[in-house]
């Protein structure tokens, strides 16, 4: 079970349907991970029913009710179909978390990775979101990436393996947010490569001299 | 720890957006242009009378929970259209306020009211009284369908089907042993103060982050991220305390 969960005020916004994008993923593959933000999210998706409740009524048009009811039949002949597809999709897909399937559309190890150096590749994860790039990164069992810092926000979730930064420990499940002030060297653990979703709203910002130079390669 | 959970500078801002919505009515506009059935539809417009006045000033709060419960359970068993009239004049006003208040114009809060009742006709089976209330379970579609109608026809953008990807649209049936809601009051709201109100309000319905809300309210940043903070702590303990009772 996950160590490093979103905080409360993420989970909020997911359950008022606020995070509808990369980061409201990034928050959903958690959930199917994690029982303990589940539970905060029923709390939160319980309070979106009394603010409902609490709404102030106002007037519905009169023959709504009836446009309404003349259209039942014509949605359920929808809906069989579609639901098909996804299970056998599904299956084919077991290492991706649900919520990413129809955004990557590979297993881990058959996707196009781009190398940035020998210890990291990536994969850009096209999702049209207006603030946040979406990438996976694959590190190297046993490398670490340059010392970095951060220019904005990135959340990081760990997909497979572990990595480890200075005293912390991470391992799949894991939600983690780095922000500027946030300065870290993380190495993956020796036993299997460690892939992450990272969502940011800025380039990674290197620190070191051997980030500098890599940094052009990371935009 | 190196990691600071702290408080987002941004979030994002709500997507429903009129022009959006407009552009993508015609396949609704086609639909509603089929001829339709002229003994149902009188038929129909009784079972709305009779809904009408049944129903008659206890919609939603004065309604009993078990009473909506009933309605869903019925469309789900015996696609009982009589069920669905009545689950329709109970819920229909506020579900359309709540689209207002998301910025939604008069109009495309009808058509997302729409589109919810008929997902409440299709996924009625889904609906688990034991694991949550209706409301809550109405409030679950009202805001995923929110989330679709301002993305329809973008395969690229995320749909609430990526997020919610349990069936049902939401995390309220897994866990069958929380009496959170059903028979217990729905005190949630309720236990909030006023100003922490207004805070998670503008959460819910606008999506704003911290900065933004206190811009609007004219606020120090601190106190917002305070008063949320109380919310929420305040939200757990009462979700906590339920639990032990249930």
């Amino acid at each position: 079970m996950a160590n490093y969960h979103p905080n409360d005020e993420l989970l909020m916004s997911f359950s008022a349907g606020q995070l509808p994008n990369a980061l409201g993923l990034m928050v959903a593959c958690h959930l199917d991970n994690c029982p303990a933000c589940r539970e905060k999210v029923k709390t939160y998706e319980s309070l979106g029913g009394d603010i409902l409740a609490e709404c102030e009524e106002v007037e519905v048009s009169s023959s709504l009710l009836d446009k309404t009811l003349a259209m039942l039949d014509t949605v359920e002949e929808n809906t069989v179909v579609p639901a098909l597809f996804e299970e056998a999709a599904n299956e084919k897909l077991s290492s991706i978390p649900k919520p990413l399937r129809r955004f990557i559309t590979k297993d881990y190890d058959d996707l196009e990775w781009t190398g940035m150096s020998k210890s990291i590749r990536e994969f850009l994860v096209n999702i049209d979101d207006g603030q946040y790039t979406t990438k996976l990164f694959r590190i190297k069992a046993g490398h670490e990436l340059p010392e970095h810092t951060h220019e904005g926000n990135e959340f990081t979730l760990v997909m497979s393996g572990s990595f480890s930064d200075r005293t912390c420990d991470y391992k799949e499940g894991d939600f983690i947010l780095a922000d500027q002030s946030t300065t870290h060297q993380p190495r993956a653990s020796k036993d299997q490569d460690c892939i992450c979703l990272a969502v940011m709203d800025a380039p990674l910002k290197m620190t070191g001299v051997f980030g500098r130079m890599l940094n052009p390669f990371l935009r | 720890m190196n990691v600071n959970y702290g408080e987002m500078q941004k979030m994002d801002r709500p997507e429903i957006n009129s022009d959006k919505l407009k552009h993508e009515t015609n396949e609704r506009a086609k639909m509603s242009a089929l001829p339709q059935h002229k003994a149902q539809v009188s038929l129909m417009s009784n079972y709305r009378k009779k809904a009408s006045t049944s129903s008659e000033g206890r919609s939603l709060t004065q309604k009993q929970p078990n009473e909506l419960n009933e309605l869903l359970l019925a469309i789900a068993r015996d696609k009982d259209r009589k069920a669905f009239s009545e689950l329709f004049n109970a819920t229909s006003s506020r579900l359309k306020a709540f689209a207002m208040q998301c910025g939604a114009s008069s109009a495309d809060s009808e058509e997302l009211l729409q589109e919810c009742m008929l997902t409440v006709w299709r996924k009625a089976h889904t609906f688990k009284p034991q694991s949550g209330s209706a409301i809550t379970w109405l409030y679950t579609i009202v805001r995923n369908k929110r989330i679709d109608m301002a993305r329809k026809g973008r395969h690229e953008t995320v749909q609430s089907d990526d997020l919610w990807t349990e069936e049902g649209g939401n995390y309220l049936e897994d866990d069958v042993s929380s009496e959170l809601e059903g028979k217990a009051a729905r005190k949630l709201l309720k236990v909030l103060p006023e100003v922490q109100k207004q805070v998670v309000f503008k959460v819910y319905f606008e999506g704003k982050s911290h900065s933004e809300i206190a811009a609007d309210l004219d606020l120090p940043l601190g106190t917002i991220k305070s008063r949320l903070r109380l919310a929420m702590k305040k939200l757990d303990n009462v979700a906590k305390e339920q639990m032990s009772y249930g």
